[in-house]
């Protein structure tokens, strides 16, 4: 039997992003790029995209962080708190730093529904963080759908008047990784990105091209079940979820080829609907995420 | 009587492939090629799975079908990259017959998509069937809901993009 003559590189989506961060890596240990400061502010959210980060691996999250990037203040991943913590924070704002947000910012009250610590005896609003970072931050990642377009803090009939980050800082260019939460590997690959060649190439939505550019519905394995119409009529079911609200054909990025959890599986392939958290609007531009009332006749109604 | 010959001849054409790539599947070890082999064998189960239901419909009633284009088994080797053609039904004859319906608002609103009913939205006085729209998931799009009159929403998101509507049946007017 003739050998296969492989690829030089594999092509798989892991082992591209794998790629990109070692040579980041690597060209950081020779000198050739700059590590940069990194401020992470987390404001009216969950945490959630922070708990997806740190399930990142190859490269796993604290590794990358730690030598990609000084990681100047992150509430959730940071030793100092209280005081300490926030001076870290202003001390960084005379330097050079990319910003990276998670959660929406709360406008109610100036702000006052959202406190993310004291500086000089009052209390630091994320409103007041946002605007003071966002102006002075060479890049800006808004990360998640909070910070993105408000997204379930902003959620009907959202009681804090949370906004998305860009509406506090209209004028500012931002990258958006829209997601509930943000998989690991889009926003390492995207910073990666950064270090390595600039800002990554975008849509006209501010989302990087690499990871938010094919609907799901376009590589979804069960694609064959909706060309012929075989819909399912319950949860698990193992054909097209259409019928129960499926929001994979309105939403655009990489989950059927990524997958999730170390890239092992994802919604559609445990036979529940995509709900579209990576669409702007959502939640409640993709609700109901589940309608049993459309395959199901009901005689006599 | 004809139709459900050519249905026949067509699942077990289908049934050829799959023995056809089960046993090519027993005898490869390459992973990629699997795969491959594997996707196929998916897409042929889905044809017959489609066939299948086809079938059973023919059975209860006379609805005519037609042909479609047949397959033989194929060799593997020059084919890893042939795609099943998707098997789209026609449409069913009662909504081209009716294409010309007149619908007030208040009938409009029984076509939610709900219980197995159609759903029809309205833009511009003219009806159209969304039902298995790719973008109208359980009859909702975007917070909208099927049975409803949405010119004013659509020329908000998709103003200029008269392409959406003309690929949407018409199945009537508002009137």
């Amino acid at each position: 039997m003739k050998p296969y003559i492989l690829p030089p590189e594999s092509m798989t989506n892991e082992a591209i992003s794998s790629r990109l961060t070692n040579s980041a890596l690597t060209n950081i240990d020779k000198g050739l790029i700059k590590k940069k400061n990194l401020v992470y502010l987390e404001l009216n959210g969950c945490s959630g995209n922070i708990i997806s980060l740190l399930n990142g691996q190859n490269p796993d999250f604290e590794y990358t962080l730690n030598s990609m990037v000084n990681l100047r203040y992150c509430n959730s991943l940071m030793a100092s708190e209280g005081d300490r913590a926030i001076e870290k924070l202003m001390n960084t704002l005379d330097e050079d730093f990319i910003l990276a947000v998670e959660g929406a910012v709360a406008l109610k009250n100036n702000g006052l529904y959202n406190v993310i610590g004291s500086w000089e005896g009052k209390p630091l609003t994320g409103l007041q963080a946002a605007k003071m970072f966002g102006e002075r931050a060479s890049h800006i990642l808004a990360v998640g759908a909070c910070a993105t377009h408000g997204g379930i803090s902003a959620a009907k009939p959202n009681p804090s008047q949370s906004v998305g980050l860009q509406k506090v800082l209209p004028q500012k260019k931002m990258i958006k990784l829209p997601g509930c939460p943000v998989h690991p590997d889009w926003f390492l690959g995207t910073l990666a990105h950064l270090l390595l060649y600039g800002e990554p190439e975008t849509d006209n939505m501010d989302r990087p091209l690499m990871f938010y550019s094919s609907l799901i519905h376009d590589r979804c394995p069960r694609r064959p079940f909706f060309d012929r119409g075989i819909f399912a009529e319950k949860l698990g079911d193992k054909t097209c979820l259409f019928k129960l609200g499926c929001r994979g054909p309105v939403t655009r990025v990489d989950c059927p080829t990524r997958q999730w959890n170390g890239h092992v599986n994802w919604p559609i392939g445990d036979d529940t609907p995509c709900i579209g958290c990576a669409q702007f609007g959502f939640p409640d531009a993709m609700a109901p995420f589940i309608s049993y009332d459309t395959t199901k006749v009901v005689k006599n109604e | 009587m004809q139709n459900i010959a050519l249905l026949r001849l067509q699942i077990n054409n289908l049934v050829t492939q799959a023995r056809h790539d089960i046993f090519t599947l027993s005898n490869q070890d390459d992973p990629s090629i699997k795969q491959q082999i594997l996707q196929r064998l998916w897409e042929t189960m889905s044809s017959i799975h489609f066939l299948s239901e086809l079938l059973a419909n023919q059975a209860m009633t006379t609805l005519s079908f037609p042909p479609t284009q047949q397959q033989s088994p194929v060799d593997l080797r020059n084919t890893i990259q042939q795609q099943i053609p998707p098997i789209t039904p026609s449409r069913n004859q009662t909504s081209q017959q009716s294409n010309q319906r007149t619908f007030s608002i208040e009938e409009l609103s029984n076509y939610d998509g709900k219980n197995g009913r159609a759903a029809y939205v309205a833009v511009d006085d003219i009806v159209y069937d969304v039902t298995n729209n790719r973008a109208w998931a359980a009859a909702s799009h975007f917070g909208l809901t099927a049975g409803k009159e949405y010119s004013g929403e659509f020329a908000s998101c998709h103003a200029g993009q008269q392409s959406i509507l003309d690929s949407l049946p018409v199945v009537g007017r508002v009137g």
